[in-house]
C-alpha cells in the first residue's frame, strides 16, 4: 500500500490487484479480474458504510462510489450471480438522508460481514445457500407503492420449505393488508403458487385464521433464526428499496411532523423511506420496555401490530 | 519580460515560504485556496479554519534589481465561521473553498470568498490617517463635559500607523442546497456565478436576497443521479458565456442568451475513452477537478486525476493537447481509491499574460504559454505549450536559498532507479499540492503545500 514515503524492497511480483488491468475475457486472468472486482466492490461498500462525518459527505464522492457499485452490480447481474451480492448492496444506509445517523446502529452489525454474501458468490452455488437470498429479494413487506418489484416471487429452495411455508403465509397476510399494487401482484402470485401446492381445504382454512396465524408467523419472524434471517427482519422494511433509494432519497421532512397517534393515510404513504430504526424510535412511547436500536428483535407483538396499523393507515 | 518562447526556459528560484515550520499540521491551517489579484500586488490564501490571509508585494526597490518585491502579510481576517445545519444535524464547514478578486475600482480592494454554503463580499481598505481635534470628544473617545467647552475648532486628519480593515459588505446566503465548488466573476464586473454539485446560480454583486438559477442538473428522482457539477467559470470576454465541468469528464459551454435556464448546452466537450486504458476507475479519474479559460478566451484547460487537457473552444470532440501529470500512478489506482487519494481535486493555472508581448508578437509561438498544476510528494509540474517541454519541481524548505535555481525532479515509474530519481513507492501521498497560482503579469508563482505557501520567481539576470 502507499504510505508516508517509507522505502520498501523492490517486489518482483506485483500485487495481483495492481498492475495491468485484465479484461474479463482473458481465460486464466479472469480469476484475478474477478478478485479485483470483488475487492473494489468491498472497498466501495466500506466507504459508504463507515463514513460517519460530522459534516455532510461529498456528493461527488458518493455518486462516483455509487456508480462504481452499480457498474459492478450490472456486470454480476449479467454473469448471473447477482442475488447474493444484492443482499450486501441493499444494506448500506443513506449517507445523505436524515436516516443515516439513526440507522447506523441498526446496521452496524451488518457492517461486519459485508464479505459474507460475496463468499457465497465464490464458493457456493445459489441453491445450496442457507441465507434466504431469494426471500430477501422477494420480500414484499408493505412499503411505497412506487417501488417496483424486480420480478415475480420464485418458489423457495426445497431445503427451506418448512420455514418458508409459514413465513410465506405470514407474508401473504401482511400483503393482503397492504393496498400497494406491487404487493397485490405478489399476493396474486403467491396465492396462485400456494394454491397450486396446497390442498384447497388448507388454503380455505388459511384465510379465516388470518390474524392469529400471522402472529405466530411473526413471532417466528422475530426469533433470531440462523444465518442472515436477522438481516431479513431488520431490513424487512427496506428490501423493496434498492441501494439507490437509500442513498439518494430526498430528505423527507414530513418525518419530523409524523405523529404516530394520527395515522392518516398521508403520513402512511410517506412512511416508506423510514428505516426500521426510525420506526423503533417512534414506538418507544408505546413500549413498556425501552427499545434499543441494537435489539430490534425483542419487540412485543403488539408493537408490531402498531407498526402495521401505521403503515396501512387504518 | 517573460522571454520569447523557444530559447529561454524559465529558471525558477525559491523566493519565500509562509506558514508554520513544524511537521505537525493544525487542521485549521490547511490552505484551501490561493489567488492573485488582478494586478498581482496582492496574494490571498484561504484555509480550512475559515481565515483569509492577504499578502502584499513590496514596492520594487530600484537599488535591488536582482529580485522583485517580497510578499508580506497585509491583512488577516476570519471570513467564515463554522455553522450548524439543524435540519440535517450536520456541521457546515468554515473552510474557504474559493477566493476571487474583483478588479480594483477605487482605493479599496474587494474579493469574494465562499465556503460550502455562503458567499461573502469583503472590502479591504486602508486607513492611514485619523481625525483629531474633536470639539465634544477627548482623544480617547470619551465625551467631554459640555460645560468645559469654551472654543470651537475644526478637526483635522493626521497620519497614523497603517491599518488594514476588512469588512463584509454583502452576504449571499441560502441559495445552495449542495456544496459550493466554484465562484466566477463575470466580465461585466456586475454579476457572478456560484456553482454547487447540482446547480449554478447567477448573482448581482449588489443584490443579496435574490439569485437566478441558470443550471440545474438535479434529477427528479435522486436515485437516477450519476453525475455532478465539479467546476464552473465565466468566459473572460463574453459576458453571456460560461462553462461547467462534470464528474464524468465532460465540459458544457452555455450561453445565457439562449434561455433562462441553461440546461441545454451550446457545446459539449468530451473526449472518447481510450479503450486500451479502460479500468474500473476510468470514470473516477476522468472526473474534472478544475476548468480555466485562457486569457484570450480561445482555449480552456481542464484537470482530471492524471492529466491536463487543453481544449479549443471550436473543437468539441477532443482536446488539442493532453499533458500527463503523473502517469506512473495509473497502475496504483486501486490503492489510491482505497486511501481516497483518487478523489483529490487538483487545480491548474495558466501563466500570466503580458499584453504588450502578445500585441507585438508576429506568431503565437512567440507568446509564452505555460500551464502549471500540482502533484504528490510536494511536486508540481509545468508544461510549456510551445516547446512541449515539461518540468517537475518540488516545494520544500530544503531548497531555501533565494536565487538558487530549483533542481528538476524525476519520478522513476519502474525498473532501475537512477540517482536522484524517486521511485513511485517512495512518494508521500499526504504531501499534495492542490492549489497553485501564477502572477497575472510576471513570472512569480505561489504554490500551496498542505499548510505552507511557497513563492517562487524566475531568476532575473
Amino acid at each position: 500500500m502507499l504510505g508516508k514515503g517509507g522505502k520498501r524492497k523492490f517486489d518482483e511480483h506485483e500485487d495481483g490487484l495492481e498492475g495491468k488491468v485484465v479484461s474479463p475475457t482473458d481465460g486464466p486472468s479472469k480469476v484475478s479480474y474477478t478478485l479485483q472486482r470483488q475487492t473494489i466492490f468491498n472497498i466501495s461498500l466500506m466507504k459508504l458504510y463507515n463514513h460517519r462525518p460530522l459534516t455532510e459527505p461529498s456528493l461527488q464522492k458518493t455518486v462516483l462510489i455509487n456508480n462504481m457499485l452499480r457498474r459492478i452490480q450490472e456486470e454480476l447481474k449479467q454473469e448471473g450471480s447477482l442475488r447474493p451480492m444484492f443482499v450486501a448492496a441493499s444494506q448500506p444506509a443513506d449517507p445523505l438522508s436524515d436516516n443515516f445517523r439513526e440507522a447506523q446502529p441498526a446496521f452496524s452489525h451488518l457492517a461486519s460481514p459485508p464479505l459474507l454474501p460475496t463468499d457465497f458468490v465464490s464458493t457456493m452455488p445459489l441453491e445450496s445457500c442457507l441465507t434466504p437470498a431469494s426471500l430477501l429479494e422477494d420480500d414484499t413487506f408493505c412499503t411505497s407503492p412506487a417501488v417496483q418489484h424486480d420480478g415475480p416471487t420464485k418458489p423457495p429452495p426445497p431445503a427451506l420449505q418448512p420455514v418458508k411455508d409459514s413465513f410465506s403465509s405470514a407474508l401473504d397476510e401482511i400483503e393482503e393488508l397492504c393496498p400497494a399494487p406491487t404487493s397485490a401482484e405478489a399476493v396474486a402470485a403467491e396465492t396462485a403458487a400456494g394454491d397450486s401446492k396446497a390442498q384447497p381445504s388448507e388454503s380455505n382454512i388459511h384465510k379465516p385464521e388470518g390474524l392469529p396465524e400471522s402472529r405466530t408467523a411473526e413471532s417466528k419472524l422475530m426469533d433470531p433464526l440462523p444465518g442472515n434471517f436477522e438481516i431479513t427482519a431488520s431490513t424487512g422494511f427496506l428490501t423493496d428499496l434498492t441501494l439507490d433509494d437509500i442513498l439518494f432519497a430526498d430528505i423527507d421532512t414530513s418525518m419530523y411532523d409524523f405523529d404516530p397517534c394520527t395515522s392518516a393515510t398521508g403520513a402512511a404513504s410517506k412512511m416508506a423511506p423510514v428505516s426500521a430504526d426510525e420506526l423503533l424510535k417512534t414506538l418507544a412511547p408505546y413500549s413498556s420496555q425501552p427499545v434499543t436500536p441494537n435489539q430490534p428483535f425483542k419487540m412485543d407483538l403488539t408493537e408490531l401490530d402498531h407498526i402495521m396499523e401505521v403503515l396501512v393507515g387504518s | 519580460f517573460l522571454g520569447a518562447g523557444g530559447g529561454n526556459d524559465i529558471q525558477w528560484c525559491f523566493s519565500q515560504v509562509k506558514g508554520a515550520v513544524d511537521d505537525d499540521v493544525a487542521e485549521a491551517d490547511i490552505i484551501s485556496t490561493v489567488e492573485f489579484n488582478h494586478s498581482g500586488e496582492l496574494l490571498a490564501t484561504g484555509d480550512k479554519g475559515g481565515r483569509v490571509v492577504i499578502f502584499q508585494q513590496e514596492q520594487e526597490n530600484k537599488t535591488q534589481s536582482h529580485s522583485r518585491g517580497e510578499y508580506n502579510v497585509y491583512s488577516t481576517f476570519q471570513s467564515h465561521e463554522p455553522e450548524f445545519d439543524y435540519l440535517k444535524s450536520l456541521e457546515i464547514e468554515e473552510k474557504i473553498n474559493k477566493i476571487r478578486w474583483l478588479p480594483q475600482k477605487n482605493a479599496a480592494q474587494f474579493l469574494l470568498s465562499t465556503n460550502d454554503k455562503t458567499i461573502k463580499l469583503w472590502k479591504i481598505s486602508e486607513r492611514d490617517k485619523r481625525p483629531e481635534g474633536y470639539n465634544l470628544k477627548e482623544e480617547d473617545g470619551r465625551y467631554r463635559d459640555p460645560t468645559t467647552v469654551t472654543t470651537l475648532r475644526v478637526p483635522v486628519f493626521r497620519p497614523m500607523d497603517l491599518m488594514v480593515e476588512a469588512s463584509p459588505r454583502r452576504i449571499f446566503a441560502n441559495a445552495h442546497t449542495y456544496h459550493i465548488n466554484s465562484i466566477s466573476i463575470n466580465s461585466d464586473y456586475e454579476t457572478y456565478l456560484s456553482a454547487d454539485d447540482l446547480r449554478i446560480n447567477l448573482w448581482h454583486l449588489e443584490i443579496t436576497d435574490r439569485s437566478f438559477n441558470i443550471v440545474d442538473i438535479k434529477p427528479a428522482n435522486m436515485e437516477e443521479l450519476t453525475e455532478v457539477i465539479t467546476a464552473a467559470e465565466f468566459h473572460p470576454n463574453s459576458c453571456s458565456t460560461f462553462v461547467y465541468s462534470s464528474s464524468k469528464g465532460t465540459i458544457r459551454l452555455c450561453d445565457m442568451r439562449a434561455s433562462a435556464l441553461c440546461d441545454r448546452h451550446s457545446k459539449l466537450f468530451e473526449e472518447p475513452e481510450d479503450p486500451s486504458n479502460r479500468s474500473f476507475f476510468s470514470e473516477i479519474i476522468s472526473s474534472i477537478s478544475d476548468v480555466k479559460f485562457s486569457h484570450s478566451g480561445r482555449y480552456m484547460m481542464t484537470r482530471d486525476y492524471l492529466s491536463v487537457k487543453i481544449w479549443d473552444l471550436n473543437m468539441e470532440n477532443r482536446p488539442v493537447e493532453t499533458y500527463q501529470v503523473h502517469e506512473y500512478l495509473r497502475s496504483k489506482l486501486c490503492s489510491l481509491y482505497e486511501n481516497d487519494c483518487i478523489f483529490d481535486k487538483f487545480e491548474c493555472c495558466w501563466n500570466g499574460s503580458d499584453r504588450q508581448v502578445e500585441f507585438f508578437s508576429l506568431c503565437t509561438s512567440d507568446i509564452p504559454s505555460i500551464v502549471m498544476t500540482g502533484s504528490y510528494n510536494n511536486f508540481f509540474r509545468m508544461f510549456d505549450r510551445n516547446t512541449k517541454r515539461d518540468i517537475t519541481l518540488e516545494a520544500s524548505r530544503e531548497n531555501n536559498k533565494p536565487r538558487t535555481v530549483l533542481k528538476p525532479r524525476k519520478v522513476c515509474a519502474s525498473g532501475k532507479r537512477k540517482k536522484d530519481e524517486i521511485s513511485v513507492d517512495s512518494l508521500d501521498f499526504n504531501k499534495k499540492i492542490l492549489h497553485t497560482a501564477w502572477h497575472p503579469k510576471e513570472n512569480i508563482i505561489a504554490v500551496a503545500t498542505t499548510n505552507n505557501l511557497y513563492i517562487f520567481q524566475d531568476k532575473m539576470n
